[in-house]
């Protein structure tokens, strides 16, 4: 098991390199641009701290990797990876997709064949309680990069990898923001 | 037919039971008037369980038509599949002391609610018995009669049947602590019988506990409690292989998903006291949406911060530093990222207790002067160290240093400490070392 401080020097460590990148190609940005910079760096080098074991994070590299001017930053952050990891990304893509649909469909057909005897209230309670679940579901795969193709179990793996992660990432950047702010000032 | 009863009951010596009843003929002459009244009823209601054991039918014929057409509702309800065969033959054993009741009722002279009303009051017999009895009595006494005859019959032989798939249907055992609840309480209208298993769905709970207590408090009412099975308690064997496989597979994947909850719960905070998937995930949504908008403001906090993105190489120390500093602090985090993946190897308390040890060694204040011990303390709480060297090299080719490095990370350190509130001794040897 990893410790936990190298999850963050990882990152911290990607992120500048990121940052660096960015630095140097372009110069005067906006402030809005150097926010997007700084995001996209954060998030991509969040996510090459996993190498590519999670889903959200092959999710993120693959998005940015969308873009040509990205595509830099990605392969500079992860290196000699990146193409491994972005191949990766498209290839299980399109197999969870194919298997979450056969999978619905079968659960569909079972669902139909045992249809339970209860009482009315008891029926709309749990068919209340089925579907508040399947809406937040719903809402949870929004949120996490990558989601939409995932099934329950997956999903919930990969949002306690992902909140880990952002969790280290929210740390670190306040951090260096605070110490930004201070060697500002002085 | 029914004419013809007592004649077989005199010229036959069927069973016991028949011998004992003779004392009760003449009783049973008195209620046949009344009893041919309610023939029309009964033979329907025959017509219903006839399709029952040849047993049954035999007990028909050979036992007078007031004790016959009890028995014969009493019999019936058990007698659906092959256990209930073996309860039924049970309840012949019994029907001696079951006649004895219905005889008491003989001594009732008056309309057939009467009767019911002493079979009500025969609480030593076995309750399916009286409560089946009841429930045709209570479905002829309405007036209703094939059809509720045929609803009761199905209902009854449902019950029985649908109490044999355990853990799936509520209304079985409903309608299984309905019956023992009859018996027990005797004062119940016989409108509410009908009517009852609907009423109590609701209240009643899905628990398998109650339907053994139901049997017992059943087998205590009843004087045969030796004899008597419990017939509509049947726990039988699951649905056929197919589905035992697809519930399997379901129940192992909603054991997997739980489990996941519980360390999510753990992870969030706040989320102790909910249980329950919705509530559950919806704290998990606002918590990672609220992490996300977090990693917005500081990214927009640093863009302002920093007219370009250079972060000087001094404030890359600093960070480094803090980053370790602030990894020893024991926080929910640590535990959070404690389940790294794989989760499954979750091990906390091992990684908790030696940051601990490192937090106090710290927190003593003692004083580092070689790069030794820095490295030793590396290994339980991991300090960034020979990573701020690797930095060090790599940064310093691109970026343009400051000129008196050292002035300004002793400010720094000075500052970070005040700030952080440690008093980690980090020598400063090492950096200057590397400073090359």
């Amino acid at each position: 098991m990893r410790p936990p401080s190298s999850l963050k020097q990882e990152f911290l460590k990607k992120w500048i390199m990121g940052l660096q990148r960015c630095s140097t190609v372009k110069k005067n940005m906006s402030i809005l641009e150097r926010k997007k910079a700084i995001k996209l760096s954060a998030d991509v080098a969040m996510a090459s701290a996993r190498n590519g074991k999670t889903c959200w994070s092959r999710a993120i590299i693959a998005n940015a990797s969308k873009h040509g001017s990205d595509k830099h930053l990605v392969e500079k952050i992860l290196g000699p990876e990146s193409e491994r990891l972005i191949a990766k990304k498209v290839s299980t893509g399109a197999l969870c997709n194919n298997r979450i649909r056969s999978k619905k469909i079968l659960k569909r057909s079972w669902g139909i064949r045992r249809t339970r005897k209860c009482a009315p209230q008891v029926a709309l309670a749990s068919f209340i309680a089925k579907w508040l679940v399947r809406k937040r579901t719903k809402v949870l795969k929004s949120l996490i990069p990558g989601g939409e193709f995932m099934n329950e179990v997956c999903l919930i793996e990969e949002t306690l990898d992902y909140i880990i992660s952002l969790r280290a990432q929210v740390d670190v950047m306040r951090t260096l923001a605070s110490t930004s702010e201070i060697v500002n000032h002085n | 037919m029914n004419n013809a009863f007592p004649e077989i009951l005199q010229c036959s010596d069927m069973t016991v039971l028949e011998r004992q009843k003779a004392p009760l003929q003449r009783q049973q002459e008195q209620l046949q008037q009344q009893e041919k009244q309610q023939q029309s009823y009964f033979s329907e209601l025959r017509g219903v369980f006839s399709n029952q054991t040849s047993h049954v039918q035999g007990l028909q014929g050979g036992l007078l038509s007031g004790d016959s057409l009890l028995c014969d509702m009493v019999m019936t309800p058990q007698a659906k599949p092959d256990p209930g065969l073996e309860t039924a033959r049970s309840e012949l054993g019994n029907i001696d002391i079951a006649g004895m009741g219905f005889g008491q009722c003989g001594y009732v002279n008056g309309p057939s609610f009467d009767m019911n009303y002493a079979i009500y009051r025969t609480s030593s017999c076995p309750p399916a018995v009286v409560a089946a009895a009841v429930a045709t009595e209570g479905v002829e006494a309405k007036g209703k009669e094939s059809v509720e005859s045929e609803k009761l019959g199905s209902a009854i032989g449902r019950e029985s049947f649908k109490k044999r798939k355990a853990d799936k249907l509520h209304c079985s055992k409903v309608v299984a602590e309905d019956d023992s609840k009859r018996i027990k309480a005797c004062a119940e209208e016989r409108e509410s019988k009908i009517t009852g298993p609907n009423t109590n769905k609701s209240s009643s709970s899905n628990n398998n506990n109650k339907k053994q207590t139901s049997t017992e408090t059943s087998k205590e009412n009843s004087k045969f409690s030796k004899v008597q099975k419990p017939d509509y308690i049947h726990v039988r064997a699951r649905r056929g292989q197919a589905t035992d496989r697809h519930s399997l597979a379901e129940r192992v994947r909603r054991e997997k998903i739980s489990e996941r909850m519980k360390y999510l719960q753990d992870l969030v905070p706040g989320c102790n006291k909910i249980t329950g998937k919705a509530g559950m995930l919806d704290e998990i949504t606002s918590y990672v949406q609220s992490l996300q908008q977090q990693v917005e403001l500081l990214s927009m906090k640093l863009a302002a911060v920093n007219p370009k993105l250079d972060f000087n190489i001094d404030n890359l120390f600093a960070k480094q530093l803090f980053a370790s500093c602030t990894t020893t602090f024991p926080t929910v985090g640590m535990l959070s990222e404690m389940a790294n993946p794989p989760y499954l190897q979750f091990n906390p308390v091992q990684q908790v207790v030696s940051c601990r040890e490192v937090e106090m060694g710290m927190g003593m204040g003692m004083e580092i002067n070689s790069p030794d011990m820095a490295l030793q303390r590396t290994i339980n709480a991991p300090l960034s160290i020979p990573d701020a060297s690797f930095l060090d090299s790599s940064c310093l080719a691109q970026f343009q240093s400051s000129a008196a490095w050292d002035v300004e990370l002793q400010n720094l350190y000075n500052v970070g400490f005040d700030q952080e509130g440690s008093t980690t001794p980090f020598p400063s040897q090492p950096f200057t070392g590397t400073k090359s």
